[in-house]
């Protein structure tokens, strides 16, 4: 399956790229796709290799948004509590 | 053919921004200032009776269009969200240096897009300094540099800027005495098209910028970062059409809106060293903020909060520029300004150094 997720800051997509990039996940970051939001930041575009989107064991703090990649568009996954 | 039109909206919506920009030079407003986010926010900030500089006082009605054109889109496209709380102060400080930086050049990057369409060759120096600002910011985001997340907030939070920009054109359309205006001739705050005029073409452009999410700093970051020309592409289609729209408005009216060349430009000066330093402070700090002057207008249209702290910085750095002689003119930089850049680019690189390497324990996995 495939994924995007947004982060809180550059720092966080970072984060989530390194690990991704760990676990062989294809993976690469990009801009926030404007359909997705009107924030400027950066995003990881990634091919989730198990079950989990979530290379980590919970999501980490910085993770804002995840969507899967639909033929339609996106379909919402996860949202950050507070977000 | 699937790339053109994904860049067809940002080329039609800069293009249109261009040809306001020029416009409005047209109508009233100084040369090759069709539009500066920094010199407005000054004049405003003059206008408002923070600064006593009496040559550029005047509540800029494209501000107020700016903010509220963003505020309008965002909130009947359901992007209007109330948000904040992402290192608030440093934010603040941020902005301040960002505005010195601005007033040492004078101009924002928009402004310095516009003055290399009107043939402002000193911009081409503002220009160099803003990408190696840039390439700073840059720097220390791809190690690591976080200000921390944003939270939602309460919607009051996000809609109290909206609705100082209503107050500010109530106050620049009523007049009252206690508000400052540049008497004709007196400097370039007299200088401005009709309220009307400049209102709707603030509104335009702000609707379109939160639209494109159009971002001088953020063009040359993608570029960069991402390989991404997105950004950049608008940067160039405003530098286009802006410089189209003034040859042949120059050639239909006979009012030159261009001259190529470094001397006698319209509020400027050909000091390159402090141009390039000015614009490098600019750049260095719009990264570390995540975005230009302009885009922080529109964030804080959007609703968030911690940009309307940045646009306070702003507000605050005008208006120490004017009353303690940092602000550049005409006739070159000043000694406090120079003092006040170095200063300032000082500052900006310890903010993006305790932000990037003194976190803690449990952020440090990115090297």
């Amino acid at each position: 399956m495939e994924y995007i997720a947004t982060f809180y800051s550059h720092f966080g997509a970072i984060k989530f790229n390194k690990k991704c990039e760990s676990l062989t996940w294809p993976s690469r970051m990009m801009p926030v796709p404007r359909a997705l939001s009107s924030s400027c930041g950066t995003c990881v575009k990634y091919t989730a290799l198990a079950d989990s989107w979530c290379p980590f064991d919970a999501a980490p703090d910085e993770v804002e948004q995840v969507v899967k990649i639909t033929d339609s568009g996106y379909e919402n996954i996860y949202a950050a509590k507070g977000s | 053919m699937t790339k053109i039109k994904d860049h067809a909206g940002i080329i039609i919506s800069c293009a249109i921004i261009g040809v306001i920009a020029s416009v409005l030079a047209l109508l009233g407003n100084p040369k090759n200032m069709g539009f500066c986010i920094a010199c407005f926010i000054r004049d405003t900030a003059g206008g408002l009776g923070l600064h006593r500089a009496e040559a550029v006082q005047y509540i800029r009605p494209e501000i107020i269009g700016i903010i509220l054109g963003s505020f309008l889109c965002a909130f009947f496209t359901k992007e209007f969200k109330s948000k904040g709380g992402s290192a608030p102060f440093t934010r603040l400080v941020l902005g301040f240096f960002v505005m010195v930086g601005c007033l040492m050049f004078l101009g924002c990057p928009f402004r310095m897009i516009i003055r290399l369409a009107g043939g402002d060759l000193n911009a081409i120096l503002g220009l160099v300094g803003f990408a190696c600002g840039v390439l700073a910011g840059v720097f220390f985001l791809s190690k690591g540099y976080s200000l921390k997340r944003t939270y939602k907030l309460p919607a009051a939070d996000g809609f109290l800027m909206p609705v100082i920009a209503l107050i500010s054109l109530i106050l620049v359309i009523a007049a009252p005495a206690f508000i400052f205006f540049t008497e004709e001739g007196a400097g370039p705050g007299a200088l401005h098209a009709g309220i009307a005029i400049s209102l709707g073409a603030g509104l335009i452009v702000g609707a379109l910028a939160q639209r494109t999410r159009l971002c001088m700093a953020g063009g040359i970051r993608d570029v960069v970062l991402f390989k991404d020309f997105h950004l950049v592409i608008g940067f160039i289609s405003v530098l286009a059409a802006c410089f189209i729209m003034n040859l042949i408005l120059t050639g239909a009216t006979g009012t030159s809106l261009f001259n190529l060349g470094f001397a006698e430009q319209p509020i400027a000066h050909t000091d390159g060293l402090w141009n390039a330093l000015g614009m490098f402070l600019v750049g260095f700090a719009c990264i570390l903020l995540g975005g230009c002057p302009l885009r922080q207008l529109v964030l804080t249209g959007e609703g968030n909060t911690d940009s309307a702290i940045t646009i306070i910085g702003l507000v605050l750095g005008a208006a120490f520029c004017h009353n303690f002689g940092l602000a550049s003119s005409a006739d070159g930089p000043t000694s406090n300004g120079k003092i006040a850049v170095i200063i300032g680019i000082a500052v900006v690189a310890v903010i993006a150094c305790v932000n990037t390497f003194i976190k803690p324990k449990d952020s440090k996995e990115v090297s």
